[in-house]
């Protein structure tokens, strides 16, 4: 008993101290790091950056291309249906700054600046100027992260909008994606514009994900192709963000 | 100037908690930023196991882990949770813990910054065994699906984590070791 005593009078405090750090470190892991986050987004909002005089003409372009784009797709869809088909209902994009890059190594994230507040949900899509991003993966009230497409673990769905060829995209870090094709011998040629294909699950069809830069037609056991990313996510300093409820969410990627 | 001896024990001990409380938010609010000069091939340096290595240096082995086992925890939330960062921060602490500074090693920042690099080399390794593990313990990996392609990207990562991570090291060792020892003194 005594020796019980001393010990604990000897390492008492130090093992409080131990489970109340691992205590509030488990705390921070099941919240996927909110505390840190918010105070991260509170810390770095003096420096988010103000657009420029070229950044808003820029805009402003992009915007009248957005126009006309919209307007394009309502004729589409008003022929669409004509023939029948189901339209697809448009639905509001949020615009987020982009406040954070990974917090490790060998997961390619990027942590934005709106969350759950401005509805904001897991699974929706991320795009950029350039094309697709990635997905959201954790929310939280006002930041969100993001799961790049040039990470590994993120496959999607992809077409080359030429001659319909499906595959799908495997990241590989930076910015650069490989294409890995169904088909034995694909018809691809380099410079081919990739998209998402309507195969996707996780991405809704036809968002631009890159460029065709080589092709490998002899590697095993499919052929495959380097995709050169169109959104050059490192210099990007805004996202958006399309909602989308995608039609397996716990399942596997593709 | 305020001394640290002059101060209550009370609250000397608060500000101790504080230091070292803070320090770590502070490394962990770091970490997705990629400053000029913090970039090599788009890896940062691993401040939280700069974090652990300061920390670990002075004190024993079950120190060392905790410490790494929490910050890992820490990480583990602001990316991904498998496979954890725990293991390799804890083994990186238990190491730095049990090296026998006293006898082969100076208190000084190049020591510092070589044992950052052994370790930054250590956490990635460990990282890529867990990956290649998953790889072939499930039937369909999802996260890194090629063996060949986890280690290939294992020593970019590996060694430009080391290097940024050494070469960042005394900036924090420097200021957390300087604290501890002051108040080492005060308490001796």
């Amino acid at each position: 008993m005594f020796t019980l005593r001393r010990w604990w009078d000897r390492y008492g405090l130090q093992l409080g101290l131990a489970s109340l750090a691992l205590a509030g470190a488990w705390t921070i892991r099941q919240t996927n790091g909110l505390p840190i986050l918010e105070v991260y987004r509170l810390a770095s909002s003096p420096f988010h950056a103000a657009p420029s005089r070229e950044e808003i003409l820029a805009t402003a372009q992009f915007q009248e291309l957005q126009h006309r784009l919209a307007d394009l797709e309502r004729q589409n869809q008003q022929l669409q249906e004509m023939l029948g088909q189901l339209p697809q209902q448009e639905q509001p994009v949020v615009t987020a700054p982009i406040i954070g890059r990974s917090a490790d190594q060998w997961w390619q994230q990027i942590t934005i600046g709106r969350g759950s507040e401005a509805d904001i949900e897991v699974g929706d899509v991320v795009s950029g100027s350039g094309g697709l991003v990635g997905r959201i993966t954790h929310v939280t009230p006002h930041t969100s992260r993001v799961l790049l497409i040039s990470d590994p673990a993120s496959q999607v769905g992809a077409t080359i909008s030429r001659s319909r060829t499906m595959g799908y995209l495997r990241g590989q870090a930076a910015n650069q994606a490989v294409l890995v094709f169904f088909d034995k011998v694909p018809d691809v040629r380099p410079g081919d514009v990739v998209t998402t294909s309507s195969l996707s699950q996780l991405f809704p069809p036809g968002i631009p994900v890159g460029r065709i830069q080589s092709i490998d037609l002899k590697k095993t056991p499919a052929p495959e192709a380097v995709v050169e990313l169109s959104a050059p996510i490192s210099f990007l300093e805004w996202v958006f963000i399309h909602p989308h409820t995608s039609q397996a969410s716990a399942t596997d990627e593709n | 100037m305020l001394k640290v001896s002059d101060l209550d024990p009370g609250l000397r001990q608060t500000l101790d908690w504080a230091v070292t409380a803070g320090s770590v938010l502070l490394c962990a609010l770091i970490l997705p930023i990629r400053l000029p000069g913090m970039e090599l091939l788009g890896v940062g340096p691993n401040w939280l196991l700069i974090w652990v290595i300061a920390w670990s240096l002075k004190r024993t082995v079950f120190q060392g882990a905790i410490a790494g086992v929490c910050l890992g925890l820490i990480q583990d939330g602001l990316t991904m949770a498998t496979p954890t960062h725990t293991l390799g921060l804890a083994i990186a602490g238990m190491l730095t813990a049990r090296l026998q500074k006293q006898k082969y090693i100076q208190e000084d920042f190049i020591s510092v910054a070589m044992i950052a690099f052994g370790m930054a080399v250590v956490v990635e390794t460990v990282t890529a065994i867990q990956f290649t593990l998953q790889y072939f313990l499930s039937g369909s990996p999802k996260f890194y699906p090629l063996l060949t392609q986890t280690w290939l990207y294992h020593q970019q990562v590996a060694l430009s984590s080391a290097i940024l991570s050494s070469l960042w090291a005394p900036v924090l060792y420097y200021p957390l070791n300087r604290w501890w020892e002051s108040l080492d003194a005060v308490e001796s």
